[in-house]
């Protein structure tokens, strides 16, 4: 995971119920959130969430409709992009094709007034080719560079400004799926070594927890959970939260009772199932349980469901069974390779018992 | 079929064109050029510069083309940037193709008639009159050289206009965002991003309209009322009115000349420039 960084470290930007409207069209709808320094951010979310809006409001290209942009404590809702501390990793990089490597990285430095010596410029800019694994490459044309090197330009054409905050546009969406391994790692050791406060943007959600220290997953406009990817994998506050951040099982059900610590829902079957309530259940009562298929277990006998075996995938240190209940319908079972070497594998057809801790059991809103 | 004779067929009808429309009269003028007129007109072969040596009669043609030409490529340009610009950056889908139309619609009507609507506008019952009107007496226009100019600007501006908007069209306009991003005020953006990037469309539209404005004969024609008149005019006069075809061979191939040189001085230049883009950014 990324960086440690303390939660009362100071606020650099902040969002106050910012909404965005494009004519009819609501692209962010009452978004408030604090970027703490230091912190790597991840917007995530599908196309048209709403994140990209978020991000080109905090670079200045886009001014809110409503509420406040905040950066270190001032509002800038009509700041324009070129009078604030931030720089951006566009997309598809955004590189000026009639300038070399060198120019396009001194471009930010060249603009400053009053002006820098040239050789301080050409000093940093090669320092900071060094930085991104570039070193000597100056006078480069872009067009001779490959996709990562041209991404990496960029990158330094950016952070030689030293900004406030380094926004990235889904950065990595360009390149081939070994690269970007490579480059994700390449970024989370960039932002310990420079201390930069990295806001992303990434509809992949690998991409999103592999890298960062709080996650802000949007949806149709909004904000719906900000968190460690451990919490939102953990204590997802909704289905959406908890079927987009990893895998899980979902069996739709009302609230029976909700006396107690735990929640009792009655499935759709008519089967009843306590549960861990997660953040605040609508008042419908319309509710869905999500079990992770890793904290279920299989059995030969005992206290559960009793289920039939459909697939058996062998992942080596986990098995992944498919699993039918003649209620619930298909669900998956992932078995620790150490459980099967004890209790002995189910093969297809094996008919099984499928229990889980009631507090693997979230009680989640349906939506 | 063989590639070879495909890529031939290819070539075949605009090889012939040019052979015959454009390579055999030029070298029919070349030869003329160093004859002697003929007592009733046309040309009696020899070979004599006396032709070239008599040139600088006609100075007045070579020097009003070579000032107006320039002069109005260059007012051309200014006038079309502004517009290509907000064609291509800045107008709404919706306007800009109302807008592309209207800049191609007085290609509709001959461009004959609309130099005769000049004609009466530059008129004295046309602007002069309206001058006269707030008190400004005296003002002539037609049969000017200002009048020329303004007949070719505007018959010439839609070629200015469309090379330079395909090219800032084609402009990735996230290179301006970046280099807002990057802290470049909006006026070093349009030096340092949107001028670089669109010098193929300006040096389209230039070399475009300067070849042929140096080829006109209408509009001066027309609006300059036999005063103002560039080599084209004298070429008519001397082909079609004294027949002296051996000076006006004479007159078009040193027009030729004067052409070829300009253009290749011209692309050199362009070339440079484009070279050494990068100089120029950093300004």
């Amino acid at each position: 995971m990324g960086a440690c960084t303390p939660a009362d470290s100071k606020t650099i930007a902040e969002l106050r119920g910012v909404t965005k409207r494009f004519g009819d069209v609501l692209a962010a709808s009452d978004l408030n959130l604090s970027i703490r320094e230091g912190e790597f951010l991840s917007f995530l979310g599908p196309s048209g969430c709403g994140k990209t809006t978020a991000l080109r409001m905090l670079a200045g290209f886009e001014a809110p409709t409503e509420g406040d942009v905040l950066l270190d404590g001032d509002v800038v809702n009509d700041l324009e992009a070129h009078h604030r501390p931030v720089n951006m990793v566009f997309q598809q990089y955004a590189l000026f094709p009639h300038m070399t490597v060198a120019q396009n990285i001194g471009y930010g430095l060249r603009q400053r007034r009053p002006r820098l010596p040239k050789e301080q410029i050409a000093d940093k800019v090669s320092k900071t080719l060094e930085v991104v694994q570039l070193g000597g490459f100056e006078d480069r044309k872009i067009w001779e560079m490959s996709g990562g090197q041209q991404q990496r330009v960029a990158l330094a054409r950016a952070i030689i400004n030293e900004p406030k905050l380094l926004l990235l546009d889904e950065p990595m969406a360009a390149l081939d799926r070994k690269l970007r391994k490579e480059m994700q790692i390449e970024l989370q050791d960039l932002q310990r070594q420079l201390g930069i406060t990295f806001v992303l943007v990434t509809h992949d959600q690998e991409e999103a927890l592999s890298m960062s220290d709080r996650i802000c997953i949007m949806r149709d406009g909004r904000i719906v959970q900000v968190g460690s990817p451990q919490e939102l994998y953990d204590r997802p506050n909704s289905r959406y939260v908890a079927d987009f951040v990893g895998t899980s099982n979902f069996f739709d059900g009302k609230v029976a009772d909700q006396s107690g610590e735990l929640t009792t829902v009655c499935l759709n079957n008519g089967l009843h199932v306590r549960g861990t309530p997660v953040g605040e259940l609508i008042s419908s009562g319309e509710v869905t349980i999500s079990v992770r298929p890793e904290q279920m277990t299989l059995h030969r006998q005992g206290d559960g469901l009793a289920v039939e075996v459909r697939n058996r995938i062998f992942l080596g240190e986990h098995t992944e069974y498919l699993v039918n209940h003649e209620a619930l319908g298909d669900f998956l079972v992932l078995s620790p390779r150490q459980s099967e070497l004890t209790e002995g594998a189910f093969g297809v057809g094996d008919k099984a018992i499928v229990s889980w801790e009631d507090s693997a059991a979230l009680v989640l809103d349906r939506n | 079929m063989t590639r070879r004779t495909r890529n031939w067929l290819l070539l075949a009808p605009a090889g012939t064109w040019f052979l015959v429309m454009l390579i055999i009269p030029l070298t029919v003028v070349f030869i003329f050029s160093f004859g002697e007129r003929a007592p009733a007109g046309g040309v009696v072969p020899a070979f004599t510069f006396e032709q070239y040596a008599n040139l600088p009669a006609r100075w007045a043609a070579f020097k009003n083309t070579m000032t107006l030409a320039p002069i109005g490529t260059l007012s051309a340009l200014l006038i079309a940037y502004p517009l290509a610009y907000y064609l291509a950056v800045k107008s709404s889908p919706k306007w800009k193709t109302i807008l592309l139309v209207l800049v191609i619609v007085p290609f509709w009507t001959s461009i004959l008639i609309r130099s005769y609507a000049w004609i009466f506008l530059l008129g004295g019952r046309g602007i002069p009159a309206l001058l006269e009107l707030v008190g400004i007496e005296g003002v002539r226009l037609i049969n000017t050289p200002f009048a020329v100019l303004v007949g070719i600007i505007y018959g010439y501006l839609p070629l200015m206009v469309f090379p330079i908007y395909v090219s800032l069209d084609k402009l990735d306009k996230r290179l301006l965002e970046a280099s807002s991003d990057l802290g470049a005020k909006p006026w070093r953006t349009f030096l340092q991003i949107t001028l670089p990037l669109s010098i193929p469309g300006i040096a389209t539209g230039c070399m475009l309209v300067f070849i042929l404005l140096m080829g006109e004969y209408l509009i001066p024609a027309l609006l300059g009322g036999g005063k103002v008149f560039f080599v084209g005019n004298a070429l008519v006069d001397l082909f079609l009115q004294s027949r002296n075809w051996a000076y006006g061979s004479a007159v078009a191939v040193t027009l030729v000349v004067v052409m070829l040189i300009t253009v290749t001085v011209y692309m050199r230049l362009i070339n440079r420039l484009g070279a050494s883009r990068e100089d120029v950014s950093i300004m």
